[in-house]
């Protein structure tokens, strides 16, 4: 078993994938002998040949549709966008035929692909590579969003979503791609989709997140543990379809909810959550849900990145706001 | 000065608007002109079901429909000439090449009439559905294509679109990818004339639009497309020469939308009568019957005995898709996922319950 | 006086300590303009070539070929030329990509990282990021498992229980530290014990997993020389197969044989009368009345008991742990506050406890924390017990099968309907005079008509 980072339990993934499975291919710039501009499909070209890792021409139109042909007729394409900043030419392809094609076709026919997006800010990229972008996609019925935090579920979500029979938007939290390293065994065990990952057990005060603020919640649940107050931190991991019994099961037992996202503030899917919390939990909650995340701007050049997103502070006070509730 | 590329268009067409032949040697499947009987059938079928659907649309029994009239020879041209186990991935419109590969009219009316059960359609599983989002299956076939290749069958993907279409990006990336890839794709340009009301004229400033496979490095060719014989020879050796091994083609049809766009449209707004009642004279139908004709294998009494047996067939499949129920309500939820999550299923549950009230 | 300026070694792109001086192309005393080659250091990787930060004269040098300079302290000093072009003092853009050293190297300032972050680029080779600057470690984090209701597990083992449906608390686990592990859950999932209660399963589900006595049918006592059967070939030890011991079950083999290491039992048994009783009475509710108005009047019976410590707790409210049988085993929730509850309350609180409890639907907090039990087994037969004390508790009170008996009274005889009840204590903590006290309001209060 070895300790890998994010970036590398991706690569592990799909190698694992492409090894035991002749229908899946990998696709998209620089993908093949570059092996990606992250180095998400390194040595995967050179060890399974150009006709399964697959260079494609500069189009993101073009990766999209032919992953949507490939995968009616019977391949598991998992394309890749270079950047989250990119995906927009890819909208029509996944909302007007990825998701609609099985509906469509009553079942006749299916889009089993898999569309890898390198996801979120804080790595001072330039314009467009720092997107948190996945409210494009979690109002779309029939696509799964999905979005791991760790090495462990990175492997395992990846399997389960390039098995999944029906099409999966998978964000790669860039930001935390090589941050640590974890020990992760290449066993071809996918891990559940549909389901939020409690992080970390407390009964006074529930943290949902997701992707690289994960990072920041489990910080600013250690330095509540310090003050007495025991978080409980729950990665929701699907976005869409939302398992959002486990977050009310959570909220039951603590009544306080603080959700955290990097992407903008107002249509984020923090409001999702909060909206159901409010349908669904108005009695079990002792205070209102506070939503920590990025403003209402687009996320600025590096100099001011940092301000935008999201940060250990910004947790703490929204998670102390809630507790001052009687 | 030396020339870095050059290209030529060739233009095909082997019977003229009256039917007489053009000069050009008939290609072999066309000389027992017996063997032409039972395209020209389909194609008289395929505008006896088109009159009735816009009937239908016009009495409120179907939703918005467009029309195949003036398509007959590019449509049927193109479902005859393909295998069943290449892929059709097509616009909305062509019927004729969906009939030919065992489609059911029944099928193509529950769709326009709003039921997604017109989508799940006889004939070959491996076909792309109705693709409203213009150009996108050319992309769609392009994958198709690849698949084919990657696997090593000896099948090719046929997309079809309009002259508006060759505008799209979808439609750039698809015969791009065919080029990039050497895929065995076939991309038909049905170009009748007109996008809804834009003229042809106002598309591109490309002289042809076939020309512009020109630019993905694929076969281009350019045929009289009320011509049967012309469109099933150029597909036909077009899907021969991708099942070999030699590339993608763009195969652009000339011929003319004697419709309206679709029902939804009134092209007298933009269009001059004139110009359509000059291009009936070009119309598919007649030329192909006075070849027909001309070899002694039609005749009056034999037309006359085949409009009765499409009336009877059209009127078969009418009365098959008005018999249809609606859907359930939870057709609507049903299909969305292999696996549907449980909010989904409240949710269907839900509007289950509020049809019992 | 011109102005001074030092110059530290910045970090040259590979979050490395330090870095070895190769060649200095000006010496003490030149004058070297902004972005002249200033030194050749020598990093584990590379050779880097540093540009002058400032234009002025070189006053001293951070050491000569071959020294090792620490990263962050002092490369040159300058005495700045006014009259030159400088660079402004700008932030670090903290670009470090992976690979080869650019020329032109960080400027002079170091960023100022916070203490506890990984440093840039601190991993090892290609980061691989075409644009940005990442941050990279090789620390290795192992996620923990955590302890919940007694049942230990990963975040994707639970993730992966929740998705399947499966009950955690009734898991085998097989993992390291009695963890459920993926496999476990997976196990469970395909087959999964036999149904508990309402509502029934679909029919997707496997029969229960049981072992069924082989019919009679097939199994004969007599050979067909009509010798006597063995039900096993000589040598072989069982015909059943051995189940581990799951959930509830396994918690009641594991807690009772600890009881009985501790625990100095003594049984008091009696019949309570309650041929007075009007009719509508429910019995579980009068018994637990009766326990409340018997721990009011002998206190020493509604306490815990720390052996190890010597420490007794008497506890000012009644929290009654109720016995409730199942299928898989036998639950003890909680009844709380049973010393304020009215009658309706009461049956309320028993009726929501076995409801959960059919459920499973009880948090593991609830099966704990009570003050005193109740076992009422008279449903089906026995009169008399020596029910189990099960720390920190120091009693409890069970109740048989109501019978009628002939009752000598002034005058004659009656029938009278009574319910037998037994009391156990814990003699290590209270003496037979406290439970006989207790016994008596006990039964006193169980005579009431209501």
């Amino acid at each position: 078993m070895a300790a890998v980072a994010l970036i590398e339990a991706i690569t592990m993934a799909l190698a694992h994938e492409l090894e035991h499975d002749p229908s899946v291919l990998v696709l998209g710039e620089d993908v093949g002998i570059n092996g990606g501009v992250f180095r998400a499909t390194a040595g995967l070209a050179q060890r399974f040949g150009d006709d399964r890792v697959i260079d494609t021409p500069l189009d993101e139109t073009t990766i999209a549709g032919l992953s949507v042909g490939l995968a009616a007729q019977g391949m598991r394409p998992v394309a890749e966008s270079q950047f989250d900043g990119f995906v927009y030419p890819m909208l029509d392809h996944l909302i007007c035929h990825a998701a609609r094609l099985r509906t469509r076709t009553r079942g006749r026919m299916t889009c089993p692909l898999v569309l890898r997006v390198p996801w979120g800010g804080g790595i001072r990229a330039p314009e467009h590579h720092s997107e948190a972008n996945e409210t494009m996609f979690t109002n779309v019925p029939g696509l799964r969003v999905v979005m791991p935090s760790s090495p462990h579920r990175a492997y395992g979500m990846l399997l389960a979503a390039i098995r999944d029979p029906d099409p999966v938007i998978f964000f790669e939290p860039k930001r935390i791609y090589r941050q640590y390293k974890e020990e992760v065994a290449d066993d071809g065990e996918a891990l559940p989709l549909d389901v939020c990952y409690v992080l970390r057990e407390g009964r006074d005060i529930t943290l949902v997140s997701w992707g690289a603020q994960i990072k920041e919640t489990l910080e600013a649940a250690d330095a509540l543990a310090k003050e007495g107050v025991e978080a409980e931190v729950i990665d929701v991991a699907t976005l869409r379809p939302l398992d959002f019994d486990t977050i009310r099961e959570s909220v039951a037992k603590t009544g306080r909810c603080v959700i955290v996202h990097e992407a903008v503030r107002s249509g984020g899917f923090g409001g999702e959550i909060a909206a159901r919390l409010a349908e669904h939990s108005m009695f079990d909650l002792k205070a209102p849900v506070l939503r920590v995340t990025g403003y209402d701007t687009h996320i600025p050049l590096f100099r001011l990145e940092m301000k935008f997103l999201p940060d250990l502070a910004r947790i703490l006070d929204a998670a102390r706001r809630t507790l001052a509730y009687d | 000065m030396s020339v870095a590329a050059s290209f030529e268009i060739p233009f095909l067409r082997y019977l003229e608007a009256d039917g007489r032949l053009s000069g050009a040697a008939l290609p072999a499947f066309a000389r027992d002109a017996q063997a032409l009987v039972e395209p020209y059938k389909l194609m008289t079928l395929t505008r006896s079901f088109d009159a009735k659907a816009v009937a239908l649309q016009r009495t409120g029994k179907l939703g918005t429909y467009a029309s195949c009239l003036g398509h007959e020879a590019s449509h049927v041209g193109v479902g005859m000439a393909m295998r069943p186990e290449d892929v059709l991935a097509l616009s909305y419109r062509e019927y004729g090449a969906q009939f030919a590969r065992g489609v059911q009219p029944r099928e193509v009316l529950l769709y326009w009439g709003g039921d997604e059960r017109g989508s799940d359609f006889s004939g070959p599983p491996h076909d792309f559905p109705f693709c409203v989002p213009i150009s996108t299956q050319c992309l769609h076939a392009a994958g198709a294509a690849l698949a084919f290749k990657l696997r090593g069958e000896a099948r090719c993907a046929l997309a079809m679109c309009g002259d508006g279409g060759t505008s799209k990006t979808d439609f750039y990336a698809a015969l791009n990818s065919g080029g990039a890839f050497n895929l065995p794709l076939v991309l038909v340009v049905v170009n009748n004339q007109w996008a809804i009301s834009v003229p042809r004229s106002a598309q591109t400033g490309a002289e042809t639009l076939a020309q512009k496979g020109i630019a993905g490095g694929l076969h281009c060719v350019q045929v009289d497309g009320n011509d049967y014989i012309a469109v099933y020879d150029a597909v036909s050796q077009a899907l021969q020469r991708a099942r070999d091994g030699q590339g993608g083609s763009v195969i652009e049809t000339i011929t003319y939308r004697l419709s309206d766009h679709t029902t939804a449209d009134d092209a007298r707004r933009y269009r001059d009568e004139a110009e359509v009642k000059d291009a009936w004279q070009r119309e598919p139908l007649i030329r192909l019957r006075h070849h027909l004709v001309g070899e002694g294998v039609w005749d009056e009494d034999k037309e006359k005995a085949w409009l009765e047996e499409c009336a009877r067939r059209v009127d078969e499949e009418v009365n098959a898709y008005l018999a249809v129920p609606p859907p359930p309500v939870q057709a609507m939820f049903d299909h969305l996922y292999a696996d549907p999550p449980p909010d989904l299923l409240a949710q269907r549950a839900e509007a289950m319950a509020r049809e019992v009230r | 006086m011109s102005e001074l300026k030092t110059f530290l070694l910045p970090d040259l792109g590979e979050g490395l300590p330090d870095a070895t001086v190769v060649e200095w192309f000006a010496k003490e005393g030149d004058l070297v303009r902004l972005d002249q080659p200033l030194v050749a250091m020598e990093t584990a990787k590379a050779v880097v070539e540093v540009p002058s930060p400032c234009s002025g004269v070189l006053r001293r040098v951070g050491g000569a070929a071959g020294a090792v300079i620490i990263t962050g302290n002092l490369l040159a000093e300058f005495e700045l030329d006014p009259s030159l072009p400088q660079r402004a003092e700008g932030h670090d853009t903290g670009h470090h990509h992976g690979g080869a050293a650019p020329a032109a190297a960080a400027p002079a300032t170091p960023q100022a990282e916070a203490p506890t972050a990984p440093s840039e680029d601190d991993g090892d080779g290609d980061a691989g990021t075409v644009v940005g600057a990442m941050q990279s470690s090789n620390q290795v984090r192992q996620e923990a498992a955590v302890s919940v209701g007694g049942v230990k597990a990963m975040p994707a083992v639970r993730a992966l229980a929740r998705k399947l449906g499966v009950d955690l608390s009734r898991v085998q686990p097989s993992g390291p530290d009695g963890a459920v592990t993926l496999a476990d859950v997976k196990a469970a999932a395909a087959a999964p014990p036999p149904s508990q209660t309402t509502p029934p399963r679909p029919a997707t589900t496997q029969p229960p997993v049981r072992q069924d006595v082989a019919s009679a049918a097939t199994r004969t006592a007599l050979s067909a020389s009509g010798k006597p059967m063995r039900t096993q070939p000589p040598g072989v030890g069982a015909s059943g197969q051995p189940e581990p011991l799951k959930g509830v079950r396994r918690n009641m083999a594991r807690v009772m044989a600890d009881a009985h290491t501790k625990v100095v039992p003594t049984t008091l048994c009696d019949d309570a009368d309650i041929h007075a009783w009007r009719h509508g009475n429910d019995i579980t509710v009068r018994l637990l009345r009766a326990i409340v108005a018997a721990c009011r009047t002998e206190p020493a019976l509604n306490a815990w008991f720390d052996g190890d410590n010597l420490t007794r707790t008497l506890h000012p409210h009644v929290d009654v742990g109720l016995a409730v049988d199942t299928e898989d085993g036998l639950f003890v929730p909680a009844l709380r506050n049973a010393d304020v509850l009215d009658a309706r309350g009461l049956r309320e609180a028993a009726d929501r406890l076995v409801a959960q409890v059919r459920a499973r639907s009880l948090p593991a907090s609830e099966l704990a924390g009570y003050t005193i039990s109740l076992s009422n087994f008279g449903k089906f037969a026995g009169r008399y017990a020596t029910p189990v004390v099960v720390p920190p508790c120091v009693a409890i009170v069970a109740a048989g099968r109501g019978r009628h008996q002939l009752v000598p009274v002034p005058g004659g005889v009656e029938t009278h309907k009574v319910i037998p009840i037994s009391l156990t204590f814990d003699h290590r903590v209270c003496t037979g005079g406290e439970a006989a006290r207790f016994l008596r309001a006990l039964l006193d209060d169980l005579a009431l008509p209501d």
